[in-house]
Formats: C-alpha cells, structure tokens, sequence
C-alpha cells in the first residue's frame, strides 16, 4: 500500500483535465465555427495572464463504471478569482458548449443570480464579472423535481444587493434570455457583442406562441435593439475582445468596493495643458451645434474619456473619465442632437450614470449645453417631464462633489439638474454662456405682449427686447453679481478642474461606505 | 458600388439642402441641415461617395431613423 496520496491527488488533476474539456471536441468545435470562443478563452482574455484561480472545476456529472469513475461532464457554469491590472475580482460564465449554458440542478449554484460567484464578490469585496451566454432555466427541471417552484426560487436578492457594494460588469457573450437576461441588467455597465450576442426577456419561440410574430434572435434581441433602442444593456463591442477590453476599461475607473476612493493613476498629461481650440469650438452663430466629444476629450486626460451608453438617449454623452489621474464621471450635453434638449432617454441615462458616480464615490463634471426638457406631443406622451424631474431628484441627493462648467446654455428644469444644488453649487462659465430659467426667444412674446403689440413695428420692437434681455443675461453680469461663482477660460478648464477636484478629494473621503436611499423617486 | 442611407438621428423640418445628385461628399459631410430645438443641426454622411438621391424637400418635416439621401460610396 502507497504511503502517500499521490494517486488520489492525481485524481483531482484528472478530474480537472476533464473539466478543461468543456462539452466535448465536437462541442468545442461547433462553438469556435460560430466566431464564439469558450468561457475558458474568454477568461484568460480578460484577466491578468496566469491569475485565474478556478474555483470548483471538479463539479459536474460523473459516469461511474463498477464504482470507478470514468469522466465528468463538467457544470455548465465556470469561475473563480482572478486578477485585473492587478486588483482581485471574482467571475464567471455559463459553459455554452454543455447544455447551451442552461442551468444546473446543483443544490447550491455556481453562478448566476444567488450563485457562489455572487457570494464570493459580496463576502470578500471585490468586483463582479459576469460573462453571459445562456437561456437560464427549463419547464424540463420541473419534470425532475415532480414540482414547479415559485418564481426566483433562486432569486435576485443578492444580485440587487451587490449593486450598492461592489462594482458589477456583464459582457452578454451569447444569448441570454431569463434569469442570465436579468442578471445582466443587474449591473453597473453591462456590454454585448455586435452580431453575436442577443438579450430578451424571452426568445423568438416564445413571442412567436404568444404574439403571432416571427422574428429572428437578431431582429428580436439583437444590439441594434437592446442598446441602441432599449437601452437595456450599455454598450456594443465589435468582437468578444473589445466587449471583454470595455469591461477591463470599466473596472479601471471603479473602487473594489464601496469603502475604498475610485483608484487614482498616474497621469502623464500636464494638468495645465489648455487647448487652444478650445477657444473657438463653441460657433459664435447661436443656433450652429459643435462637437460636444472633442470637448470633452481637450479637457479630460488624454486618451482615459470612456463613453457609457454611446447610442442611447443620444442628447446627453456620459462618459468616465480622469483628471489628473482621478475618476471622474462627465455629463455633458450633446448640440448635435435636438440641442442638447434632455428627453426621456437622456434623462434616464443621466440618472443611472448620476448614481453609478455618486454610489462609487467618483465627482462629477457637468459640461452644460441644456436648452431644455425636450418639448412636443411626442415628448409629454414619452414622459419627458416625470423622466426629466428623476434626474433634477437623483441628482439633487448625490453626495459627490459636483462642478458645472456652462459651455453654452444652461435653461429651465434640465439646466437646474446640472449643478450641485444641494451642495456647494459650484458653478462656472465659458464667456459663451447663455443661462436663465427660460430662453429669451420663448418668454419675450408673452411677458411683453402690451409693449410690443402698442408699437409701431412690433416685429422690430420684439427684436429690441430680446436684444436688450439677452446682454443682460450675459455670463459677465452674472459673473459681476455672483450668480455664477466664476468665469473659466476655455483653455484654462483642465487646470480648474483638476484643482478644484484634488481638494473636493477630502470630502469623498468622508463619504465612504453603502449610501443611504430613501424617498420615492418621482 | 454599395449605396449608403443618409440617416437622420433627429426629428425636426428640412432648413437647407446642401448637396443635390451628382455630388461627391466626403465622410463626415453634412448633406442636409435640419431645423429642430431652434438649432441648425446638421445630418452628416456617415461614408463618402457620391450622392445619387435626396429624399426631402426644403420644409419638409423628418423624422427619426429616416433616410434622408442615398450616397454610392
């Protein structure tokens, strides 16, 4: 008799080559001819090379030959820990080559909502990956049970609650339909594959028996509709690399958890760096748009601008950035789409990006071109107004420090959603500035109906009043009387921004931890 | 030679058309100016080539997701 463990220990590393065989060759094959890798490929893509830490690979279906066991079809669902530019997040996926990734009877679950990889992140801290490429359950697992369960037997309690502790990021890799479906919404940026990947509460068969509509997954599920039109998952990659690389991007601007500051980097951008293009980007001529991105990207440190939710609700560009090597979340109003006016896309955009920022203690820049709520039959049938007043609520109870540069207009309710009422209430301006609580053009009519219909020209005497109001509210004056706190050169942004955030730093940190939500959101 | 739509991501009513069949643009260029929100927003040519259709008239209202022009690139 052997003295050691030495056969058993080689055991385990058999059962774990059997685990590395996913589904089979076959299997294997049939998902590489679709352009899909394997979540084990997929894995080693994301994380730093060599810090997998597999976690319960030896789980799974054994085939057992007088009592000797032969081969383990391995659980359709892998994870464990890894590292990402050096920090510790716990992931996983569903298997797709095993069983298309459905779900697995195991009295405790690997994965998904409920799962030990959700444990794992909500015990021990660190961020959630999920990589998504399954149709969670089947009416078949009533047939093994002898019993249907109630729905959310396996429920989202934990899912929901990770959101205000650690940082979660799905790339949707494949289908996913139910639960893998919802839990890819449950996160703080979510990322799916042009092409190949497809979300819907429920597929193509389903809408087909209970609607009467064919539709392909694409035309159902596909970005075209999920993000661009839904909005229910964030961004599109090209490839599984890029969706894997927007994860990695995403995760680099977010704390481990709730308790630590968003991590500062090292930045090699000279913080008084100030473009002079600057000067001349915003069109003298009111009523011409300029390119609200290049703004940004003149500003922020070079290259570190990443846009969440480039194709939804397209009036409002939020995007994670840095200054001077900290986070820092931008919301910036775009002109080229119906002036920057907030519709109820934009604003529900806004509200998710407010509070992903304040829930991880990143600032908040406001670079405000804002005429306005979006007006119109189609707009108040949208609900633009209730959409619009979440945002003003949401950002009214953000506890990050927020700055508002006004690049061009600052009008009405939106505009009131782009400062920091109830904090400092920072607010400063580009000599391009046109601010107040309602346009000239729109209010000169009403309010001096008498004095313009009694003149001779009123046509002309209109046009002297706007005139007349609009030097006024000239950003000087306001400047003059306090109404906003400063007048920022437009090269000079960069550099007052970066001071100003290096010392609101102190205040983060005495905000640290989960944040109290209370009140009804409108 | 693959025809592209010129898309326009806005509502809002045709102010100027800038271009007409035979033209060549450029990527990027815009083909028309639309009217909306009291601004004077451009609808650029996402490829460049040359414009064989405009589907508006000067006026005309536009709405979301509508071709606008068709460009041969």
């Amino acid at each position: 008799m052997s003295d050691s463990w030495r056969s058993e220990t080689e055991e385990i590393h058999q059962r774990r080559r059997w685990a590395d065989e996913h589904g089979g060759p076959e299997a294997v094959a049939a998902h590489h001819a679709a352009g899909r890798s394997t979540i084990r490929e997929r894995i080693s893509t994301l994380v730093d090379e060599g810090s997998f830490q597999e976690i319960s690979a030896l789980t799974g279906q054994g085939r057992y030959d007088s009592g000797k066991v032969q081969r383990v079809q391995p659980a359709p669902y892998i994870m464990g820990l890894a590292r990402i530019d050096g920090r510790d997040v716990a992931l996983g996926g569903e298997d797709f080559t095993i069983r298309g990734g459905a779900s697995w009877g195991s009295e405790r679950r690997k994965g998904g909502q409920g799962g030990f990889i959700e444990d794992l992140a909500f015990n021990y801290r660190i961020p959630l990956v999920n990589l998504i490429d399954g149709a969670g359950g089947s009416v078949a697992s009533i047939k093994r049970r002898g019993h249907a369960v109630f729905p959310g037997v396996h429920g989202f309690e934990r899912s929901v609650e990770l959101l205000g502790i650690v940082p979660v990021a799905s790339a949707v890799m494949g289908v996913a339909a139910g639960g893998p479906a919802g839990r890819a919404v449950l996160s703080h940026f979510s990322v799916m594959v042009k092409g190949t990947s497809q979300i819907f509460a429920a597929g193509p068969p389903v809408v087909e028996r209970s609607m009467g509509i064919k539709l392909s997954r694409e035309e159902l599920g596909g970005a075209k509709i999920a993000v661009d039109g839904g909005g229910t998952i964030d961004n599109v990659a090209e490839s599984e690399q890029e969706a894997l690389e927007m994860v990695r991007r995403f995760l680099s601007f977010m704390p481990q958890n709730v308790w630590e500051l968003p991590p500062r980097h090292a930045c090699d951008d000279p913080v008084e760096r100030g473009d002079e293009e600057l000067l001349g980007i915003v069109p003298k001529h009111r009523r011409t748009p300029y390119n609200m991105r290049r703004v940004i990207e003149l500003i922020v440190d070079r290259g570190s601008a990443f846009e969440l939710q480039p194709t939804f609700g397209k009036s409002v560009i939020t995007s994670l950035a840095r200054l001077d090597g900290r986070p820092v979340g931008v919301i910036a109003n775009n002109p080229m789409i119906y002036g920057g006016a907030m519709d109820h896309k934009a604003a529900r955009k806004q509200i998710h990006f407010t509070e992903l920022c304040d829930t991880f203690h990143i600032p908040i820049v406001f670079l405000v071109d804002q005429p306005g709520f979006m007006v119109g039959p189609q707009a108040e049938m949208a609900g633009t107004l209730r959409e619009g007043m979440r945002a003003v609520y949401v950002g009214a109870k953000a506890t990050v420090p927020i700055v508002t540069v006004v690049i061009r207009k600052c009008y009405g309710m939106a505009g009131m959603a782009a400062c920091d009422k109830a904090g400092l209430n920072f607010k400063g301006a580009w000599p391009s500035a046109e601010i107040g609580n309602l346009p000239v053009e729109g209010g000169v009519r009403a309010a001096f109906r008498r004095e313009i219909e009694s003149a001779e020209d009123p046509a002309a005497r209109q046009v002297e009043i706007e005139d007349e109001l609009r030097a006024l509210a000239s950003p000087f004056r306001m400047a003059e009387a306090f109404a906003v706190e400063d007048m920022i050169d437009p090269r000079e942004t960069r550099a007052y921004l970066c001071r100003v955030l290096a010392a609101a730093e102190s205040r983060l940190k005495t905000t640290l931890g989960p944040k109290f939500q209370s009140g009804v959101r409108p | 030679m693959a025809k592209t739509e010129v898309k326009s991501e806005i509502t809002g009513a045709v102010w100027k058309i800038l271009v007409k069949p035979g033209d060549v643009v450029g990527v990027d260029e815009a083909v028309i100016i639309l009217e909306s929100m009291k601004m004077e927003i451009p609808v650029l040519a996402i490829d460049g080539g040359k414009v064989t259709e405009i589907l508006v008239k000067e006026g005309e209202a536009v709405n979301e997701g509508q071709t606008v022009a068709i460009v041969e690139v």
